[in-house]
C-alpha cells in the first residue's frame, strides 16, 4: 500500500454537555452548559473574602471587582428574595452572590462611618477633637534639686536644734564648778568597766563579791549606784552639813555618781597574823588596808575597801569553822570571837585575828617593831590558799573521754578501773583546810628564824673553824635548806667540813658529809648540840690532813672517842700523829663542850720512853716543849722501836693558848713543824 | 559459850556482806545519776569557729582555753537469743586517743522516755562505767558483736552541770595516721547534756535556756531517733 499522508488528529475539548435526563422516547436532554452570568457566578462563589488564599483572593478581588458593577441592581431585587441562610456559607448559598453582597456591604458601611466621623471633625460644629497630653514622666532637673535641697534642710534642721541643746547643758555644766567636767553617763561607764552592774526596776545594782570567781560564801555584796546629789555650793558650808560636830566644809565630790555599800562592808578590814612567845612577838602581819579610806573617797576606792572586808570575812569564818572541826593537833585551836589562837609548839601561839573598824579610823596595827622581813609570806599564803579553794570550786576538769560524766576529779575516775578499796577513797577526798596549812607554813618560819637566829650567834662567838652558811635562795613554804661549812682560816683548801640540814616544818634533818642523816626535832639544843660535835670533828679532820702535808702519819683516829672524860654532850674525837722521824708523837682530844668558853681541845706531846728532859728555863714562855732534849737523842736513835714498851710512852700536855698562831691548825702546823725537827 | 552471840567477827561479816545492800539502796534513794537529758543539733563547717567563739563566751573555765578531745568509740551489741522479739542490747565503748592514762568509758543508753510532748529536751537512762583497756576482750566474751566504730574530734564546754559537745565524725581505719582521717559528712554536730539523779526535770529549762542563746546558729533540738532513716 501507498503511504498515506498525514493523519489529521483533531483536538476538541469535550464539548458534551453531561445528560441531565433521558426522556422515555430516547431523546437526551443535555444539561444546558452555563452562560457567562452563571459561570461568573460561580467563580465569584468561590472568592474567599477571609484573605486565606492570597492567589485566589488576588485573583477574586478582580473578579469582584468587575462583577459589583454588574450586579449592583441584582443586588438590590435579590436582597430580600432570596433568603438564603446566611449561617451555612460552605453550602451552597441560595443566591450565589450573596457573601459578595454582605462583603460590600458591610465595607460600605464601615466607608460611610469614616466618612461621616471626618465630616464631623472637619466641620467643629458637633464635635472638637482635641489631642490628649500624656504625663510628663519625668520631672525637671531643676525641680528635684528643690525638692532634696528642701528634705535636707528640715533633717539639718532637727539635727541643729538637738546640738544646740547639748552644747547649752555642755556650757552649763562647765560654768559650774561642783561636778566639774564629769557627766554621770561618762562615770557609769568607768564604773561598769570594773564592776559587775545590773538594772533591777529603776535602780542600778551591782555585785562586789567572789561569787563569779568560785566563792561559796553565803554573805552578798551587792551596792547600789546613784547620782549624786547637788550638795549646795553656797559657800557656808556649816550649815549643810548635818554631823553635829563642826567639820570643815566636806570636799567637792569628785564624782557624779555616788555607792551604796551594804553596812556591814563598810570600813576597812585587816586579818591580823601574829606569832607570839610568851610575851614576844616574834612575826607578824597585817593584811588588808592599812589606810582608812574616807567616807566621800572615789567610789572605786570605797568598792574595793568593801571588797576586801568581805574577803577578811570570808577568809576568817573558813579559818574558824575549820579551827572547830581540827582534831589532828595535840592542842585544838581555841576560837574566840574575833580571834584563833593555835599552838605551833610548846610556849609558841599563832594567833589570827580579824579586825574590822566601821568608823574608818582604825586603830594603828600595834606598833610591834618587827624586824623579820618575812611578814609578807604569811599574808600571801592566806590569799593564795583561799584563792585556791575558790579556783577548785570553780575548775573543774574536763572528761576525757568526752562522753564521761563531768565533774570528778581525776584521780577519782580511775577508782573504778584499778579497783581501790574504801579507806583508799576516802583519803583521796581528804583534804587540807587553810588553817592546817597556815599553821605549818608558821612552824616552818618559826623553825627557820630559831636556825638562822642560832647560827648567826654561833658564827659570832666561835671563831676558831669559822662557821658559814649559804642559805638556799629557792625554797618551799614548808621547807628550806642551808649548807653549812666549817672552815679554818688560812687552811680551807686542806680542811673543811660541809653538812646540809634541811628544815621542815616541824623538824631537821641534818646530813653529813659521809651519808649520815641525822634527825633531829624542834628542840634548839639539839641543833646546838649537833654542831658543837661538828666543829670538834672539825678540827681532828684538819689536823689530819695537815698532818698529811706536813708528813706527820696518823696512828689513830676517832670521832668518837670511848676514852677520857664522859662528855656532856656528844662525844670527843681525837687522833693521834707520830713525826716522820718518829721520834714524837701528837695526841689530840677535841671535846664539843659548851661554846662559852671555846670547845676545848688538849694536845699531847708523847715522848719515846727513857726520854730525860730538862723543865728548866723554858718557863719563860711557859711552854712546856723540851726543847733540848739532846740527852733523848742518844736513848733515842731508834725512835721508838726497839723500845722497852713497858715503859710507857710518857704524854705532856700543851697549853694551847701561849702558842703562836692564830687558830688551832695554825698552832698545830708550827708544832709539827717544831717538833719535826727535833733529832 | 559464844553460840548465841554474833562474834566480833561475824558481825564484821555481816557489815562487808551488806555492800550490796548498800548499792541497792544508793540505786533506790536517787543518788545515782542515771538520767540523761540530752538536746542535739548540727551546724555545716563553715559555722564552726563563729560558734566556737559563742560558746566561749557563754560557758564557763574562760581562761583555759579550748578544751579539745579526740576519741575512739566502738559499739558491741549482745543479741538475747531466748528472747526474740526484744531489742539487742546496745553498749557503747569509748577512748581518749589523746590521753591514754585515761580509764575507757563504758556507756549503756536506754531508750528515750516517751514523756510528754512539753519537755524542752529528750530524758533517757544511762549507765556511765569506768573500766580498763580489757574491756573489748570482756565483751566479746560475754558474746558481743564489734557491730561499729568511729572517731570523733572536736571541743568540749561546760557551763554549771551542762555539758556541750561540739565534734566532728571521722571514719575509723585501721593502720591510719591521726592526720589522715576521712570525714563522715561536712558538719560538726553539737549536744548538750546533762547526766543527774532521776527527778531533777528543771535542768531542762537550764538547758533550753542556754540553747536559746545560740539559737540562730545552730538549733538544739530533741530528735527521735527511731524517725531517723
Amino acid at each position: 500500500l501507498k503511504m498515506s499522508s498525514s493523519v489529521s488528529v483533531s483536538v476538541e475539548v469535550p464539548l458534551e454537555n453531561l445528560v441531565q435526563e433521558i426522556t422515555y422516547d430516547g431523546m437526551e436532554l443535555l444539561q444546558q452548559p452555563l452562560t457567562m452570568s452563571e459561570s461568573l457566578a460561580k467563580l465569584a462563589q468561590r472568592i474567599d473574602f477571609c484573605g486565606q488564599d492570597e492567589d485566589g483572593g488576588a485573583g477574586s478581588g478582580s473578579a469582584t471587582a468587575g462583577s459589583s458593577n454588574e450586579n449592583g441592581d441584582i443586588k438590590e431585587e435579590d436582597a430580600n428574595g432570596e433568603g438564603g441562610p446566611d449561617a451555612n456559607f460552605k453550602t451552597a448559598q441560595s443566591w450565589p452572590w450573596e457573601s459578595v453582597r454582605n462583603k460590600i456591604r458591610s465595607a460600605l458601611t464601615e466607608l460611610s462611618v469614616f466618612g461621616d466621623i471626618l465630616t464631623i471633625a472637619q466641620k467643629k460644629q458637633y464635635m472638637v477633637l482635641d489631642p490628649v497630653q500624656a504625663d510628663p514622666s519625668d520631672t525637671k532637673p531643676p525641680a528635684v534639686l528643690m525638692y532634696k535641697k528642701k528634705a535636707l534642710q528640715a533633717a539639718s534642721q532637727v539635727l541643729l536644734s538637738g546640738c544646740e541643746r547639748l552644747r547649752a547643758s555642755m556650757n552649763e555644766a562647765k560654768s559650774r564648778p561642783s561636778l566639774a567636767t564629769l557627766d554621770f553617763h561618762i562615770e557609769l561607764l568607768r564604773l561598769r568597766q570594773n564592776w559587775r552592774l545590773r538594772k533591777v526596776g529603776n535602780a542600778i545594782l551591782g555585785d562586789l563579791s567572789y561569787r563569779t570567781a568560785g566563792s561559796r560564801f553565803p554573805q552578798g555584796g551587792i551596792f547600789e549606784v546613784t547620782k549624786a546629789e547637788d550638795d549646795s555650793e553656797d559657800g557656808n558650808a556649816d550649815s549643810q552639813s548635818t554631823s553635829s560636830q563642826p567639820q570643815p566644809p566636806p570636799p567637792k565630790p569628785c564624782s557624779a555618781l555616788r555607792v551604796t555599800v551594804p553596812n556591814e562592808l563598810q570600813g576597812i578590814a585587816y586579818i591580823h597574823v601574829h606569832v607570839q612567845k610568851d610575851q614576844d612577838t616574834l612575826s607578824f602581819a597585817n593584811i588588808g588596808l592599812p589606810a582608812p579610806a574616807p567616807l566621800d573617797a572615789h567610789w572605786q576606792q570605797r568598792l574595793e575597801a568593801a571588797q576586801n572586808v568581805l574577803f577578811c570575812k570570808e577568809l576568817f569564818s573558813v579559818l574558824a569553822r575549820e579551827a572547830v572541826a581540827l582534831h589532828s593537833m595535840p592542842i585544838p585551836p581555841l576560837v574566840v570571837g574575833n580571834q584563833i589562837t593555835a599552838t605551833l609548839f610548846p610556849g609558841i601561839l599563832l594567833i589570827i585575828g580579824l579586825c574590822h573598824s566601821i568608823t574608818g579610823k582604825g586603830q594603828s596595827p600595834p606598833a610591834v617593831s618587827s624586824k623579820l622581813d618575812h611578814n609578807h609570806v604569811l599574808e600571801h599564803s592566806l590569799h593564795q590558799l583561799l584563792r585556791e579553794v575558790h579556783r577548785t570550786n570553780s575548775h573543774i576538769p574536763l572528761p576525757h573521754p568526752a562522753t564521761a560524766p563531768i565533774g570528778i576529779s581525776r584521780k577519782r575516775r580511775l577508782g573504778g578501773p584499778c579497783a581501790y578499796d574504801r579507806q583508799t577513797l576516802l583519803n583521796m577526798t581528804k583534804k587540807e583546810g587553810i588553817l592546817e596549812e597556815i599553821i605549818k607554813q608558821s612552824q616552818h618560819v618559826i623553825l627557820r628564824l630559831r636556825a638562822m637566829y642560832f647560827l648567826d650567834t654561833l658564827a659570832k662567838e666561835i671563831k676558831d673553824p669559822l662557821l658559814v652558811a649559804h642559805w638556799a635562795s629557792i625554797n618551799a613554804v614548808t621547807h628550806s635548806c642551808v649548807r653549812i661549812t666549817l672552815v679554818s682560816s688560812g687552811y680551807d683548801m686542806c680542811a673543811r667540813t660541809q653538812l646540809v640540814i634541811h628544815i621542815k616544818e616541824k623538824s631537821l634533818k641534818a646530813i653529813l658529809k659521809d651519808g649520815k642523816a641525822i634527825n633531829l626535832s624542834y628542840e634548839p639544843q639539839e641543833l646546838k648540840d649537833l654542831l658543837l660535835c661538828q666543829i670538834a670533828i672539825h678540827q681532828i679532820m684538819a689536823l689530819q690532813s695537815l698532818s698529811k702535808c706536813l708528813g706527820w702519819t696518823v696512828l689513830s683516829s676517832c670521832t668518837h672517842l670511848g676514852v677520857g672524860n664522859c662528855e656532856s654532850t656528844g662525844n670527843a674525837a681525837g687522833c693521834m700523829l707520830t713525826s716522820p722521824n718518829g721520834k714524837r708523837i701528837l695526841a689530840v682530844r677535841s671535846s664539843p663542850q659548851a661554846f662559852m668558853p671555846a670547845p676545848s681541845i688538849q694536845v699531847f706531846i708523847g715522848y719515846p720512853p727513857n726520854a730525860k728532859y730538862t723543865t728548866q728555863q723554858n718557863n719563860n714562855n711557859n711552854s712546856a716543849i723540851p726543847m733540848e732534849v739532846d740527852d733523848v737523842s742518844a736513848a733515842t736513835t731508834l725512835g721508838f722501836e726497839g723500845m722497852d714498851l713497858t715503859a710507857g710512852v710518857k704524854y705532856k700536855s700543851i697549853r694551847l693558848d701561849k702558842l703562836e698562831g692564830k687558830n688551832f691548825l695554825n698552832k698545830m702546823e708550827m708544832l709539827m713543824a717544831v717538833l719535826a725537827d727535833v733529832s | 559459850m559464844d553460840g548465841l552471840e554474833p562474834t566480833a567477827k561475824q558481825t564484821e561479816l555481816h557489815q562487808s556482806l551488806s555492800a550490796i545492800d548498800t548499792l541497792t539502796s544508793a540505786m533506790k534513794s536517787n543518788v545515782v545519776p542515771n538520767q540523761e537529758y540530752l538536746l542535739q543539733g548540727s551546724i555545716l563547717d563553715s559555722g564552726v569557729d563563729i560558734l566556737l567563739h559563742r560558746l566561749r563566751g557563754l560557758c564557763d573555765n574562760t581562761d583555759v582555753g579550748l578544751e579539745s578531745f579526740h576519741d575512739h568509740e566502738a559499739c558491741f551489741v549482745l543479741f538475747n537469743p531466748a528472747a526474740q522479739q526484744s531489742q539487742p542490747l546496745t553498749l557503747r565503748v569509748r577512748k581518749a586517743v589523746d590521753d591514754t592514762a585515761a580509764p575507757w568509758h563504758l556507756r549503756y543508753m536506754g531508750q528515750p522516755e516517751l514523756g510528754d510532748k512539753n519537755r524542752p529536751t529528750m530524758v533517757r537512762s544511762v549507765l556511765d562505767i569506768g573500766v580498763g583497756s580489757d574491756i573489748v576482750e570482756f565483751l566479746k566474751e560475754l558474746g558481743c558483736r564489734r557491730e561499729f566504730d568511729f572517731i570523733t574530734k572536736g571541743f568540749i564546754f561546760r557551763k554549771g552541770r551542762l555539758k556541750i559537745i561540739v565534734g566532728k565524725l571521722y571514719r575509723s581505719e585501721a593502720g591510719k595516721a591521726p592526720h589522715e582521717l576521712e570525714p563522715v559528712s561536712g558538719s560538726h554536730y553539737v549536744e548538750m547534756s546533762v547526766v543527774t539523779p532521776t527527778g531533777q526535770d528543771i535542768v531542762g529549762e537550764d538547758m533550753r535556756n542556754l540553747a536559746e542563746q545560740i539559737k540562730p546558729l545552730v538549733n538544739l533540738d530533741k530528735v527521735d531517733h527511731r524517725r531517723l532513716p
